[in-house]
């Protein structure tokens, strides 16, 4: 019986079963038709709104003829404008040593003093007076040339100066890992020498920096080639060929010394040096252990010394070469997205070599040969506790001073050295309070050792465009 | 002359495998999964930022432009998420191919519409983004739209290989269509719940949802909670009766317990990213990580 009634209704169900189909089918082309409306409602919407935003322009420009009052500005470049930034660094500083005395004391074996001023022209160290210092307005210009270049400009301004401390322009497309820098820029030796003062750790620079390179660090005019290596770690090759600028030890003009001190005998010339002057060979490795990153290297300049300082009330020349090899490690350990803890490092060596010329008592000039073998570090600890603090320790050491002139060591202080304190809070990224405390044992007047306490409260702050700093 | 002929033969041998199988960057977690989708084995994917930290602020390692040196593409978030870390890094790279302008560099910013886009900015907002919100991937309606930009560009630089990505796109998408249905109806019940975040993180995926952003834990993006606004957010927790804080992995929690603590509101740690949590192992155990927390209770 169910079998008989199934075989009657089969046709039933099929026919309704294709039935079916067919609506779905009609269903699914409405849903296309309809869609396909939509999207052309939208369309008409969208242009309605145009049409309206031109209607309102014309409108909002009242007088006769409003097609004339709609402002075009066909060429203008803004979007072509270069990132620019101003950067500010102002201190109050506390120093037991007066700022006469400040301004005579020396690091005996290595420069005149902190101030050292020479033709006319000098530099500043920073945070140089007691009370309210004013160490700089700094200008970032930079910007992407065209497919094959970027350019940098950074213009040091202090109050009476405008100075261009670095303008370089960078290639952006050479095959191999490869890329050139040309202009004036700072050198990639060792780990601190490239960086600008506002990102340092401290306000200051480590004692073995100011000590061989001055207050200005080794900042060059030249070219430089960088290669990173196809190592499966970071593996940095360079060499930089420089004009030789360093007042300290790569000064490239020459001098002419007269045989008796008040010029009535014979001029004895030394020329400039070979130029471009000062190489530079550096070779930096990096890897990662765990969530520490280490970044080591080691860096060469060589070149050959002119110092002419023979309108000193002492006058002296100095003609010669110079070498300093630089070690440098830094391990940054991170916590979080926000705290980390760091340790740097940095050992410099300077060999110099060649002959000083200066005059006896009688007024006569003596050639004599003159050797420095000199060396020293600096290694510091910052800790990021916090997203805005951080605090750090940094101790300093120029523990070789041997200066040999005529075959006899000068005896000048091998132990010369400096504790710093500082803690920061960094209210946003783009200002920094810095507090800073140094126990300095590296100055003398003369023979005599000054003890240099000095308290330094820092604000640098940033406003523009600004691009990111690295490692 | 022979050790000569050998040696360029071996060069070329070098050369030719170097150029047998893509290498691709993504600067995070989350964009290497979708392209490990697209490219299964044809590809070598890697990426930059760990996926527990926050995202704007990744420490510009060298060993991270030993990543970039040999990559033939690099696939970046975009609307200057990147901004503070990956600049000094490209630089150091030295490598032409995945510059910005180049052909193998893709800024998946620019295939979305960004929310909250500020009409004027000035820092004294804190860490505005004046292109909008960059946060885009976690709406999960985003995540087919990044996966064909992904593989029209994959397609542009190996049009041999095109066919095959695309199929796995289209997988991909099916896939991921079928855990969109999941989610939605598991979130359902969300929907008009009030909440708090720490940072304007979870934008994208609270509009999807239907949930209520009724303030955040900071007060200016990137600017820390000050005892002031805490007292403020009591205020509007208790008023507003707000039930939830979508706590991120990366910023202090302190702040969500104070709050709990004061008002019993309850705080959920929300992964951001492929990693953020061991359980979000790729763009889909992400989400489900994201959906299974929001609604355990």
């Amino acid at each position: 019986m169910k079998k008989y009634l199934i075989t009657a209704l089969l046709p039933i169900f099929t026919a309704t079963a294709s039935e079916l189909d067919e609506l779905k089918k009609q269903i699914q082309q409405q849903q296309e038709i309809i869609q396909q409306l939509q999207e052309k409602v939208k369309q008409l919407q969208e242009q309605q709104e145009v049409i309206q935003q031109t209607q309102e322009k014309l409108k909002n420009v009242d007088g006769r003829d409003p097609i004339e009052k709609v402002l075009s500005n066909p060429f203008s470049q803004a979007k072509f404008v270069p990132d620019i930034s101003l950067i500010l660094d102002t201190s109050f500083v506390s120093r037991n040593l007066t700022d006469d005395t400040y301004r005579q004391v020396n690091i005996p074996g290595f420069n005149h003093g902190l101030f050292d001023m020479h033709d006319g022209h000098g530099h500043m160290p920073y945070n140089a007076e007691r009370g309210f210092n004013l160490n700089y307005a700094e200008m970032y210009v930079a910007s992407t040339v065209d497919p094959y270049f970027d350019l940098v400009g950074v213009f040091h301004l202090s109050e009476n100066d405008f100075e261009i401390e670095e303008a370089y322009f960078k290639t952006r497309s050479l095959p191999y890992n490869l890329a050139v820098k040309g202009g004036k820029f700072y050198s990639e030796f060792g780990r601190l020498n490239k960086f600008h003062h506002h990102v340092w750790d401290f306000a200051d620079a480590p004692l073995i920096y100011s000590a061989v390179f001055g207050e200005h660090n080794l900042l060059e005019k030249g070219a430089q080639i960088t290669w990173l290596a196809p190592t499966p770690f970071f593996l940095m090759l360079g060499a930089e060929a420089f004009q030789g600028d360093n007042e300290n030890n790569f000064n490239r003009t020459g001098f002419t010394v007269n045989t008796k001190r008040d010029g009535s005998g014979d001029n004895v010339k030394i020329s400039d040096t070979k130029k471009p002057n000062l190489y530079v060979l550096f070779i930096k490795p990096s890897f990662d252990i765990g969530n520490t990153s280490i970044l080591t290297g080691v860096s060469y300049a060589f070149g050959k010394t002119r110092i002419d300082h023979l309108e000193d009330e002492d006058p002296h020349a100095f003609a010669g070469d110079t070498k300093i090899l630089g070690f440098e490690f830094t391990a940054k350990h991170l916590l979080d997205s926000y705290r980390y803890l760091q340790l740097q490092g940095e050992y410099i060596y300077r060999k110099t070599d060649g002959s000083k010329f200066a005059y006896n008592n009688a007024g006569n000039l003596v050639t004599v040969p003159l050797e420095k073998k000199q060396g020293g570090f600096y290694v510091q600890g910052i800790y990021k506790f916090d997203q805005r603090w951080r605090v750090g320790l940094r101790y300093d050491l120029i523990n070789k001073n041997d200066v040999i002139a005529e075959g006899k060591n000068q005896n000048f202080s091998d132990n010369l050295y400096r504790y710093s304190a500082m803690i920061d809070f960094l209210p946003s990224e783009f200002s920094r309070i810095r507090l800073q405390y140094n126990y300095d044992k590296s100055l003398f007047l003369g023979s005599e050792r000054k003890t240099n306490h000095e308290i330094i409260l820092q604000f640098n702050l940033a406003i523009g465009a600004h691009g990111a700093h690295g490692f | 002359m022979k050790v000569f002929n050998i040696l360029i033969l071996s060069v070329l041998i070098l050369l030719t495998n170097a150029k047998a199988q893509l290498k691709i960057v993504t600067t995070y977690p989350y964009i290497a999964s979708i392209t490990q989708e697209i490219v299964k084995d044809k590809a070598k994917v890697d990426f930059l930022a760990v996926g527990n930290l926050d995202p704007h602020f990744i420490v510009p390692k060298p060993s991270l432009a030993v990543k970039l040196r040999n990559a033939d593409l690099l696939i970046i978030n975009g609307a200057q998420l990147e901004i503070g870390w990956l600049p000094p890094l490209l630089d150091q790279a030295n490598n032409a191919k995945i510059r910005p302008s180049a052909s193998g560099f893709l800024d998946l910013s620019q295939y979305v519409r960004l929310i909250e886009k500020p009409e004027n900015v000035s820092r004294a907002m804190g860490d505005v983004h004046p292109e909008g919100n960059p946060h885009f991937h976690l709406d999960p309606y985003n995540i087919p739209i990044l996966s064909d930009v992904i593989t029209t560009k994959l397609c542009k630089l190996e049009p041999e290989n095109c066919s095959y990505y695309q199929e796995n796109n289209k997988l991909f998408k099916s896939k991921w269509n079928e855990k969109l249905k999941q989610w939605n109806s598991a979130l359902e019940k969300l929907k008009g719940t009030k909440v708090i975040e720490y940072h304007k993180l979870y934008d994208y995926f609270i509009n999807r949802y239907g949930l209520v952003l009724s303030g955040t834990v900071e007060p200016l993006p990137g600017i820390p909670p000050t005892g002031k606004h805490l007292e403020n957010l009591i205020e509007i927790i208790k008023t507003q009766n707000v039930k939830l804080i979508m706590q991120d992995v990366y910023h202090p929690l302190k702040p969500a317990q104070f709050l709990n603590q004061k008002t019993g509101i309850k705080y959920i740690v929300i992964p951001h990213d492929v990693g953020a949590v061991p359980e979000a192992k790729d763009i889909f155990s992400l989400f489900d990580e994201i959906v299974r927390r929001l609604t355990s209770e």
